[in-house]
């Protein structure tokens, strides 16, 4: 199989089987869903396919019937099916059935146990370097704090006095603001439901918590917002996509430069962007980033599992991910997402600013 | 910009020794200079680890820095680069870390780098003091 050349793969089934077809197919390289088909048409898995913009029928028939199909895949566990396909499948077309097809279906679920394992290794570690950030950013207020606190204590002049406890109360005020940061994280991180999600929102709120994984104070964020639609998504998922490439930019550009985040609707599609003025990547580099495993950063400092996790969830809702690299010049990663109908979001693009008040 | 070669001294008191602080947090500079001052230091800044270097190489006589007070987590130059690069030019002059990051490892090999203290904010006043007391004092054990 050549690397353009795709495998259409038609599907019959629309129930467990097929569901996590289209989730594992979506998700390789070098695969095409042709369509996926089931007499009842409230299948999930049709309901599923709707939502990703991908052929759904009550109607396996026509479905087997396509001339572009080099793969029909049986999971409907129907005894009637294998003779219906025969009779009306192309010639090229080949079959997965029967025996052939559960042993398919029970791998699948493997790698979806394997997948789960990997994306819960990766949140564990991004977890870790961002627990140690949360520290970090605690840890420097409460030293001046207490810094200051001691200086009152030793001292008679009220003037002085007056003046720490002035950056006292600011102190506390910052550490409050934080406080109220990583709340809302964890409770944006924690919401498992889908729900219709704002994006200019979602990325600045990764810009908010990116500042806990990397230093900030150098970079100019430019939010370059134009109205976008809602899309429908698990928040928690959308947050960890732009904060892996919010966090990677920046460290690409080794903490100092632009970074520009713009949405925009183009073609049809919702259009996320995540901009840096870093070194770029190199062409033989960028053809692997979404590899799992694959990592550029030193040994112990990246698992390898970001993007292809951010490559994961992308996918999951319907999108994809393209990036765009010129050696020298930056990196830009471009998502685009299917518009789901929602209503669109109005919030005008805020001015050019620095994230150093969080 | 570092304040090389002018800095924060109380000048009614004779010099206890002259000390570099450097963080990017402005305040904690400050709370910093203002201790020890009072203490009897002499006290110059540099706001990131190329500030720093900045700071020592335009002085006429950089051994005249007794203490470095570094923290790590800073923009440009960081505090392991800045830490090791003052180990090789001015290996006599002892290094005090103050970082938010109290990271085991970290510690460890930073104080095999010879670093003399790894002191994790939030810092008492005194400690500072004591501890850069000490490090000024087994410089000066050192010397001569």
């Amino acid at each position: 199989m050549g690397a353009e050349q795709s495998v259409n793969i038609a599907i019959l089934g629309g129930g467990r089987g097929g569901t996590a077809l289209i989730e594992l197919f979506t998700r390789c390289h070098g695969i095409a869903i042709t369509g996926i088909a089931d007499t009842n048409p409230e299948a999930p898995g049709l309901r599923l396919a709707r939502n990703l913009n991908i052929h759904a029928t009550d109607d396996p028939v026509s479905l087997v019937s396509d001339p572009t199909v080099d793969l029909i895949v049986d999971v409907t566990g129907n005894p009637s099916m294998p003779a219906l396909i025969e009779q009306h499948k192309s010639p090229r077309a080949e079959i997965l059935g029967g025996t052939a097809a559960k042993l398919v279906w029970s791998l699948i679920q493997d790698e979806r146990d394997l997948y789960e394992h990997l994306a819960h290794a990766e949140k564990l570690s991004t977890l870790g370097t961002f627990a140690a950030g949360i520290a970090h950013e605690f840890n420097n207020p409460l030293h001046m704090m207490l810094g200051f606190a001691q200086l009152i204590q030793d001292t008679q002049d009220p003037a002085e006095v007056q003046e720490y406890i002035q950056e006292i109360v600011k102190l506390i005020k910052h550490l409050s603001n934080m406080s109220t940061s990583v709340n809302l994280y964890a409770r944006t991180s924690a919401q498992g439901e889908m729900v219709p999600v704002q994006i200019p929102t979602l990325l600045d709120e990764a810009v908010r918590m990116a500042k806990f994984s990397t230093i900030l104070d150098e970079v100019t964020v430019i939010p370059q917002y134009d109205p976008v639609p809602d899309i429908l998504a698990e928040p928690g998922e959308l947050l960890q996509v732009f904060m892996n490439l919010i966090v990677n930019a920046v460290q690409a550009m080794n903490a100092r430069g632009q970074l520009t985040l713009r949405t925009r609707v183009e073609q049809g599609s919702i259009t996320v962007s995540v901009e840096d003025t870093g070194p770029g990547i190199a062409p033989q580099d960028l053809a692997r980033i979404f590899a799992p495993f694959f990592t550029t950063k030193k040994s112990g400092k990246g698992t390898g599992l970001g993007l292809y996790i951010v490559d994961t969830i992308i996918r999951k809702y319907g999108g994809r991910i393209e990036p765009r690299s010129e050696v020298g010049k930056g990196t830009a990663f471009r998502i685009h997402f299917p518009v789901t109908g929602l209503s669109h979001g109005t919030r005008p693009s805020p001015q050019p600013a620095t994230p150093a008040s969080i | 910009m570092g304040m090389w070669p002018f800095g924060h001294h109380d000048p009614s008191k004779p010099s206890m020794g002259r000390v570099l602080i450097v963080d990017d947090e402005e305040n904690i500079r400050k709370v910093a200079r203002l201790t020890l001052t009072k203490a009897g230091y002499e006290v110059i800044e540099g706001k990131d680890g190329a500030d720093a270097i900045e700071a020592l190489n335009s002085g006429e006589n950089p051994l005249l820095v007794d203490v470095i007070i570094c923290d790590i987590r800073m923009p440009k130059i960081n505090g392991v680069e800045a830490i090791s690069y003052f180990r090789s030019q001015y290996p006599s002059v002892p290094i005090i870390v103050q970082t938010g990051f109290p990271d085991l490892n970290l510690a460890t090999s930073l104080m095999k780098q010879g670093v003399s203290e790894y002191l994790v904010k939030p810092v008492d006043n005194a400690k500072l003091v004591a501890a850069v007391a000490k490090a000024v004092e087994g410089r000066e054990m050192f010397t001569t």
